[in-house]
């Protein structure tokens, strides 16, 4: 149990996949003007992370692997595939979505074909292979990685709104401000370094 | 087995099972949707700047094909868009003569004075709100820009307490009509040149105490022109810009000084846009 | 009849210099017919009154020249006999220009004939009392202006419990309300007990702050034979205290719901101001012709509580209490926290002039605001709860719709956060604003829904 409390709190604050491990910063500049958009894409972001660590962890365990169908260590060619695998699930996803649960797919719709080879995805996917999670575990740490994405996109686009409504001097107006931003928001999670030993 | 060929079947058999399962999803799982909308917003200028009245760009081309909108509502896009969207449409372009907004006020800090010194909020609801308003003039121009800060091109200048819009840099939206407190700006066709400067509703003694260019409906002017092109709503002149007003003579003969001719505001446009707009 | 302190005391809140000894201890003078009065139809909170009467026509005191025009509106009546000079676009204390009816008094000051009193009111059915409230014009008089009537006839699914009688005077310099309590207490009494038959209310609380010790014993004697559940509440000295949402929760602890009323919490606040005119059209059968204004300031030679006529020019008010001495920079119709500058001194008193306030220069600065630096003052001082430097910040992003989400709707615009400022950012005049633009696109939205159901 204190495995994957460690892994969460891990993948959350200490090694935030924003702010720290810096995966996935082009949705964290992209979507975080608005908060209702944020929270979408966080939905989304959350939806399509846990369940690409589940698929990639599938593919990487019983095709890619010595002991997988093949017999085989097909490592070498696992971003080719987890990038094959991760973009036709979340496509697969949006299809079924739409017409299964169209509210759904009004709130999500329009992110999840901006995610799908979002470089968080692809990093939980293979950290996961990398820290030899087994199955479980890889789950947990897809679903708190995505946690964390979510935490530091909220955070930030809090800021961002009130930065909106702020006279900024005319050099820092813009991306500029928001960049800064980031930096010092980064800065500060630099502080959950030494939580976890 | 060699192991390229394993590579290629695990790979391709990955690849192949994905392709399978999206075309089966795109099969049965497919959605019907008007494919028109989208080819609608792609005749849209894209600007969103809302003076439809629908929220942005792709949000009218929704409702042209689903409510049955007007297809002459986009101002920007002028003249191309509404053929454009005539043509796709199969209906009759309605004329939509481009139009552009004016402010129909004159009295500028020199000649509209004012009743006290006001030191709040630079807004012009607020400072209407605030003794109703700084101006003498009960229905003059403020000056506190909240018209040239809604306007997306930049067309309104505020100088001497008073706005002005530049004709030739207005895209017809309507935006800054929406957020004027006095109701001042109004959209006029663009080929127009002659206005009387003045939306005063009080009286002519009144008008000449809080301004030096105001009407002060001594009906002069409705007796110059023909076809009732002026007309008197109570005590002030108004030009029906549906009719043809163009009596340079007035501007003389005007005892309030109100009736300007603005350099024509057409010429600018074709100039610009490379076409005539009447 | 017991004196208690106020139970409970709501956070934020300021203390500003009050300087009500200017006026405190100068008994009410009633001031003599002035030459004209312009009666404007706008004295209440709701629609203004029609003029029903013409130029030309001669006048009774107490004659109805204005007809409410709607049920959230009140009548207006003749303040004095003579005739009727003009009827003319004047502008009130807000400077919005609306008809007036101007009379020039024959000094003869004769009331019309039908006036009857009610000394045995008790007798009386609740309708025919409030019957009588309503004909009598009677406003709220602490400055609202919220017609009486209105107020005292609850929709029956509201049950009021509590009545409470306002003598807070919390503004800073008004003392009107402080007088009537000193001089009118006994009638303030009766009136209270005229309010408490027509709601039914068992309880009641007369609230007044602890800087008025005078009026506390006055209403104590008033009151002392009283039975029943009966207390004059000692409030804490503090602005917004006369607001009615925090006085309630001052005196009962509940909380009025945002966006409800106070009937929500079975309560109902009158001003004594109020109290006083339900016992003069009750009890006397005399619609609501005076009141008494508060003239004071510095600049003021003589200042003092005048009973004035509706319809006196505050020039009149002025020169009564001896003009002014020295410069005055600025003056206020109302207090100086929620009152309203004025520029012109023809502008005549109403139902709702509690004050008039001359301010010298050293007290009028023209500030230029910086930017807000997150200090939380405004939030501190907020007696609403609200986050104005937040609300001002997306007010002047015009984004009002975020504003309203973060309950701008409940500002009662009472001015602690822009008095705590140390930006001096003009953060109620931000609210003011943009409260008028939420109020157009409440409008817009009520009839966008009234088109879909009629489609």
């Amino acid at each position: 149990m204190t495995e994957y409390v460690l892994i969460i709190i891990g993948a959350v604050l200490v090694n935030n996949f924003v702010l720290t491990r810096f995966l996935g910063i082009c949705p964290f500049l992209g979507v975080s003007k608005k908060l209702d958009t944020a929270l979408g894409m966080c939905g989304a972001v959350i939806f399509v992370m846990t369940a690409a660590s589940a698929v990639t962890w599938l593919i990487s365990r019983f095709i890619l692997s010595a002991d997988g169908i093949f017999y085989t260590d097909l490592q070498y060619m696992q971003t080719i595939a987890f990038i094959l695998v991760i973009a036709s699930f979340v496509q697969l996803v949006d299809i079924a979505m739409k017409k299964i649960v169209p509210a759904l797919h009004g709130a999500l719709g329009i992110f999840l074909p901006l995610i799908t080879t979002n470089c968080a995805v692809m990093g939980v996917a293979i950290l996961n292979v990398q820290l030899k999670y087994n199955f479980m575990k890889a789950v947990v740490f897809g679903f708190a990685a995505s946690l964390g994405f979510s935490l530091a996109l909220i955070i930030f686009t809090g800021l961002r709104e009130k930065i909106d409504r702020a006279n900024p001097p005319k050099a820092f107006q813009g991306v500029a401000i928001a960049l800064i931003t980031a930096g010092l928001l980064s800065l500060a999670f630099m502080g959950f370094a030494g939580l976890v030993k | 087995m060699h192991p390229v060929l394993t590579t290629t079947l695990a790979i391709g058999g990955v690849g192949a099972a994905c392709g399978g399962a999206l075309a089966m999803a795109a099969k049965f799982l497919a959605v019907h949707e008007d494919p028109r909308i989208e080819e609608t917003a792609n005749l849209l200028p894209g600007a969103n700047c809302g003076g439809c009245a629908y929220a942005g760009c792709a949000d009218y081309a929704k409702a042209i094909i689903l409510d049955d909108a007007e297809i002459n509502l986009c101002a920007p896009g002028g003249e191309s868009t509404l053929c454009a969207l005539a043509a796709m449409m199969g209906v009759e372009a309605s004329a939509a003569e481009k139009k552009v907004a004016i402010v129909l006020c004159g009295g500028d800090s020199d000649k509209a004075p004012r009743k006290f010194a006001y030191n709040g909020i630079a807004d012009c609801t607020a400072a209407n709100s605030t003794g109703a308003g700084d101006k003498k003039c009960a229905y003059g121009c403020l000056g506190y820009g909240s018209c040239s800060r809604a306007c997306p091109t930049g067309a309104i200048e505020i100088s001497k307490g008073l706005a002005t819009i530049h004709p030739e840099l207005c895209i017809g939206c309507g935006a800054c009509v929406k957020t004027c407190p006095r109701k001042l700006i109004h959209m006029i066709p663009a080929s127009r040149t002659m206005h009387i400067l003045c939306s005063s509703k009080d009286k002519g003694p009144i008008v000449k105490k809080a301004c030096s260019v105001g009407c002060i409906g001594c009906t002069k002017c409705t007796k110059m022109v023909e076809d009732e092109a002026i007309t008197m709503q109570g005590p002030l002149a108004i030009v029906d810009y549906t009719k043809d007003y163009t009596n340079e003579e007035t501007i003389e003969a005007c005892p309030g000084k109100c009736i300007k001719k603005v350099p024509a505001v057409a010429k600018a446009m074709a100039g610009r846009q490379g076409s005539t707009v009447d | 009849m017991k004196i208690e302190n106020a139970q409970f005391r709501v956070d934020g809140g300021i203390h500003p210099v009050y300087n009500k000894h200017l006026a405190k201890d100068n008994a009410i003078q009633a001031m003599p017919l002035p030459s004209l009065l312009r009666v404007s139809m706008s004295q209440h909170l709701g629609a203004p009154a029609k003029p029903v009467v013409a130029k030309g026509d001669t006048v009774l005191r107490g004659q109805i020249i204005g007809e409410p025009a709607g049920f959230i509106s009140a009548a207006v009546h003749a303040p004095t006999s003579g005739t009727v000079k003009a009827i003319v676009q004047a502008p009130t204390a807000t400077g919005q220009s609306v008809a007036a009816v101007e009379i020039e008094p024959d000094c003869e000051d004769k009331w019309r004939d039908d006036i009857k009193g009610n000394p045995n009111w008790e007798s009386l059915e609740v309708k025919e009392l409030i019957d009588l409230v309503s004909d009598a014009g009677v406003a709220g008089m602490g400055g609202a202006g919220f017609p009486t009537h209105v107020k005292l006839s609850p929709p029956p699914n509201k049950t009021i419990d509590t009545l409470i009688i306002n003598g807070a005077e919390c503004e800073p310099y008004l003392t009107a309300d402080n007088r009537l309590m000193i001089e009118q207490a006994e009638n303030i009494w009766t009136g209270c007990r005229i309010i408490m038959k027509i709601l039914g209310a068992q309880t009641v609380r007369v609230a007044i702050e602890d800087n008025k010790p005078e009026a506390i014993e006055a209403m104590e004697m008033a009151m002392a034979s009283t039975e029943g559940n009966v207390a004059i509440v000692k409030l804490k000295t503090e602005y917004p205290q006369g607001a009615e949402k925090q006085q309630i929760f001052a005196i009962t602890g509940k909380e009025v719901p945002s966006a409800g009323l106070p009937m929500d919490v079975g309560a109902v606040v009158e001003n004594v101001g109020t109290t006083l005119a339900v016992w003069d059209a009750v009890v006397n059968g005399k619609p609501l012709t005076e009141r008494v204004t508060s003239v004071t300031g510095t600049p003021v030679s003589k200042p003092g509580n005048i009973r004035n006529r509706i319809g006196t020019s505050y020039g009149d008010l002025i020169e009564f209490c001896g003009g002014t001495e020295g410069d005055t920079a600025k003056i206020i119709s109302g207090g100086p926290m929620m009152g309203f500058a004025q520029s012109s001194l023809e502008v005549t008193t109403t139902k709702t002039t509690s004050g008039l306030l001359l301010l010298p220069p050293k007290l009028v600065t023209n500030y230029s605001s910086t930017p807000c630096i997150s200090c939380g003052r405004c939030v501190d001082g907020c007696p609403m709860y609200l986050m104005p430097c937040e609300l001002s910040q997306m007010i002047e992003a015009e984004d009002y719709s975020a504003a309203r989400e973060i309950n701008l709707m409940d500002c009662i615009e009472c001015g602690c956060c822009a008095f705590q400022c140390p930006a001096h950012r003009p953060l109620v005049q931000h609210m003011r604003q943009g409260k008028g633009q939420v109020m157009i696109m409440m409008r817009e939205e009520k009839e966008k829904e009234a088109e879909k159901t009629k489609d």
